[in-house]
């Protein structure tokens, strides 16, 4: 019989499921908001739709992220820090750290064979993460998918010197109306980004290969700026948004092998699909 | 219709041993014990732990107000924000230690209405007669906290005790240096004898002062062979206790009570492990608490690490004792000599362990000696953004553990996927937060970290040869 696996990651700016087989069979990606933490049956919904397969054909279910909690139906919750290592790991055998760029943290992760060793995470200061680079873009009235193509024009990349994320968009917009220019200013914020980043990442010790994941990870200019501050090349993903989600699905792949394995029945949530009451 | 929201409830935090129960009602009736003694006259000292100055004031009948104690209190019942907020009021930073500004902001409180503030945490904290002081030569805030304060109580004198001790340095041979220290402490603690005699209108009592001092020493002892029986598996006692019973430790040492209260902990540890009884019935995780002050107002969180299975046999926060007889003391009939040996050997004990290890200094020494007796699985600090004093230093000494310290072997797969041995590292956390401003906490994310911890301490288990 065909077994079909679900990762879910609720992560603090986006929701992400993956439905999976031997590879990915569907998938879904939409922002999180306050609605959609109790919301993740909506979700799922979508993905089972996608995939064209009713949720009792799903042989596990695991959530991740800090929403994780909120999935009713999941039959495991398992930190993102597990997860990404495992869903990293599906891409890149070899490496060895992850750094994670999400919307409101940052994660550096050493990995051995896919499981995590030792790792940092930033969630105490927007400066390090996604959130940054979304204020930074509104402050200057570009799209955000755009700073990375921006930035690598950049060849004087400006030193913004704040590392406080609400002053810093104070001082671009400063910069802005100096007259310096818009490529060496998106250049510096991902100097700046990258060098918060990569402060925190070298308390690990970095070791090769390094790969980049998380929303962060699809700004080109970034994982340039990252790349050339900690001295070594960064591979990304094919959809670093989903890394975390195929590595929960993986690890329910696992988990439904090792109860197969060991002769025992695998314990299930109920397949049925509802909202998290809250009150 | 409005939904109904639900009353937002604190579990009660869990001990493992009966004697850490005990501590609150202990602590309660030790701070109401001051407010009653003010009122009957008796000499009142605000006061710092680890001064060396337990047994002279408890030898001449002073009461001790132990201002960082009361603070931390406060940060326990989650009452400390508005006295950190009295205290920015007044110009304080909020980056100071928060014990210091808790304590400022009380006493500002307290002398401003000439009543205890409103609702104050276990009655409150009495209004001394005169402020013993010592920043050793570690913490600022305990050198300027009371010369802060005395703003607000200008009548109220202080002394500050000076309590170095010779630095950590490869080439420095800690017996050709001693003396000189032995020799300032012991001037330090007789002036501050002078000063407590004039104070207080009596005369030290010197045999009662070598008799409390004999009992502060047995005391220590006595408390190392009752950690030390931590060493159990299971673990009859985790940290979570600890930060409890370190009351009798370093509030009331040179008391009979102190001494009696780590016999009685002494026989439960023993019951316990007799039992086989420990802090969690299916002990998975045997961590060792590297260092950071306990956020005191989240102290539940080493409950969270038990219903993982994780406990902690063993931490260096506040186990601030070594026996006696390892610390070689000379033989003296001056009790002042004494503790001034009793206070140089303590800080030095692990110098020449230290030395003999390549990249080692005495921090890190301490850590691989724990992890080695207690059978440790991974190490938690707590970084303290308001105490420079006590967590700057640890992410140093976490890095200098993984570079010189690799207990566990690992099978890896090299670069040409052949499979090869390896040495790693033990598993580590590094928790942030704050002893008692409870707006640096956020139960989501430290709860996030602890089972990402523990979600790698099982894959290290798993991985080890």
């Amino acid at each position: 019989m065909t077994q079909y696996f679900a990762g879910v990651d609720i992560g603090s700016t986006m929701t992400k499921v993956v439905i999976m087989n031997k590879g990915i069979i569907a998938f879904n990606i939409g922002p999180t908001g306050p609605e959609q933490r109790r919301l993740a049956n909506k979700v799922m919904e979508k993905a089972l739709k996608e995939s064209d397969l009713p949720f009792e054909a799903i042989t596990y279910v695991v959530a991740t992220g800090y929403g994780r909690i909120n999935v009713p139906f999941a039959d495991k919750q398992i930190t993102e820090i597990s997860c990404h290592a495992k869903g990293v790991a599906n891409f890149f055998p070899e490496a060895k750290t992850i750094i994670e760029v999400g919307g409101q943290d940052c994660k550096g992760i050493k990995i051995n064979n896919g499981k995590p060793v030792d790792f940092v995470m930033n969630d105490k200061c927007a400066a390090g993460t996604g959130r940054f680079l979304e204020i930074i873009a509104d402050a200057l009235g570009i799209k955000i998918e755009e700073m990375g193509k921006i930035g690598l024009q950049g060849k004087n990349p400006a030193k913004i010197s704040n590392i406080c994320t609400v002053f810093a968009e104070q001082e671009v917009v400063a910069r802005l109306s100096e007259g310096v220019s818009l490529h060496n200013l998106v250049a510096g914020i991902h100097e700046s980004l990258a060098n918060r980043i990569s402060r925190m990442v070298n308390r690990l010790h970095v070791v090769e290969e390094v790969v980049v994941t998380g929303g962060g990870a699809k700004n080109v200019g970034l994982v340039k700026a990252l790349s050339d501050k900690l001295g070594y090349a960064l591979a990304v993903p094919p959809e670093p948004l989903l890394t975390g989600a195929i590595g929960a699905a993986l690890l329910g792949k696992d988990i439904a092998d090792k109860a197969l394995h060991d002769g025992v029945s695998l314990e299930t949530k109920e397949r049925s699909l509802k909202e998290i009451k809250i009150f | 219709m409005a939904e109904e929201q639900k009353k937002e409830e604190r579990k009660r935090r869990r001990h493992a041993t009966e004697a850490a129960g005990k501590i609150g009602p202990m602590v309660k009736a030790t701070i109401g014990g001051t407010v009653k003694a003010r009122e009957e006259g008796k000499s009142i000292a605000y006061a710092f732990i680890v001064c060396s100055y337990d047994e002279i004031i408890r030898a001449m009948d002073i009461v001790p107000v132990w201002t960082e104690n009361y603070a931390g209190i406060c940060g326990a019942k989650r009452d400390a924000t508005r006295f950190l907020e009295k205290a920015e009021s007044l110009n304080f930073s909020r980056s100071l230690c928060t014990y210091a500004l808790c304590g400022l902001g009380f006493d500002q409180w307290r002398e401003d209405l000439d009543e205890m503030p409103p609702d104050a945490p276990w009655g409150g904290q009495a209004k001394p007669d005169f402020m013993l002081s010592s920043g050793q030569i570690l913490c600022d805030p305990r050198n300027k906290w009371y010369q802060a304060v005395q703003q607000y109580m200008p009548d109220v004198p202080i002394y500050n005790v000076g309590l170095p001790w010779p630095l950590y340095e490869d080439d420095i041979k800690i017996a050709e240096v001693e003396d000189y220290y032995i020799k300032y402490i012991v001037e330090e603690l007789r002036g501050l004898i002078k000063f407590l005699e004039r104070q207080t209108g009596r005369k030290m009592d010197w045999d009662r002062l070598s008799e409390l001092v004999d009992l502060g020493e047995r005391t220590w002892s006595l408390i190392w062979e009752t950690y030390e029986l931590r060493r159990a598996v299971p673990a009859p006692m985790g940290t979570g206790d600890a930060m409890n019973t370190m009351v009798p430790m370093v509030f009331m040492l040179g008391t009979q009570e102190g001494y009696d209260f780590f016999l009685e902990l002494n026989k439960e540890l023993k019951d316990k492990i007799a039992r086989k009884e420990g802090v969690v019935k299916d002990e998975k995780y045997r961590l060792l608490w590297g260092g950071g002050l306990p956020s005191w107002f989240a102290l539940s969180d080493f409950n969270y690490f038990n219903s993982k299975g994780a406990v902690f046999p063993v931490e260096t926060t506040y186990r601030m004792i070594e026996p006696i007889y390892r610390l070689n003391i000379p033989d003296t009939n001056d009790p002042i000599e004494r503790l001034a040996w009793r206070w140089i050997r303590y800080w030095t004990y692990w110098y020449d362990k230290a030395r003999k290890r390549p990249g080692s200094e005495p921090d890190v020494e301490r850590l691989i000696q724990y992890i080695e007796d207690y059978q440790i699985d991974g190490i938690v600090m707590h970084e303290a953004f308001s105490c420079r004093t006590w967590h700057l230093g640890l992410i140093w000494q976490l890095n200098q553990l993984k570079k010189i310290y690799k207990p566990i072997p690992v099978l890896i797969l090299g670069s040409n996927r052949q499979k090869k041995d390896e040495k790693r590292e033990l598993p580590s956390l590094i928790l942030e937060s704050d002893i008692v401003d409870i707006s640096s906490y956020s139960e989501v994310d430290t709860r996030n970290r602890i089972d990402a911890f523990i979600e790698t301490l099982e894959q290290t288990k798993k991985n080890k040869v």
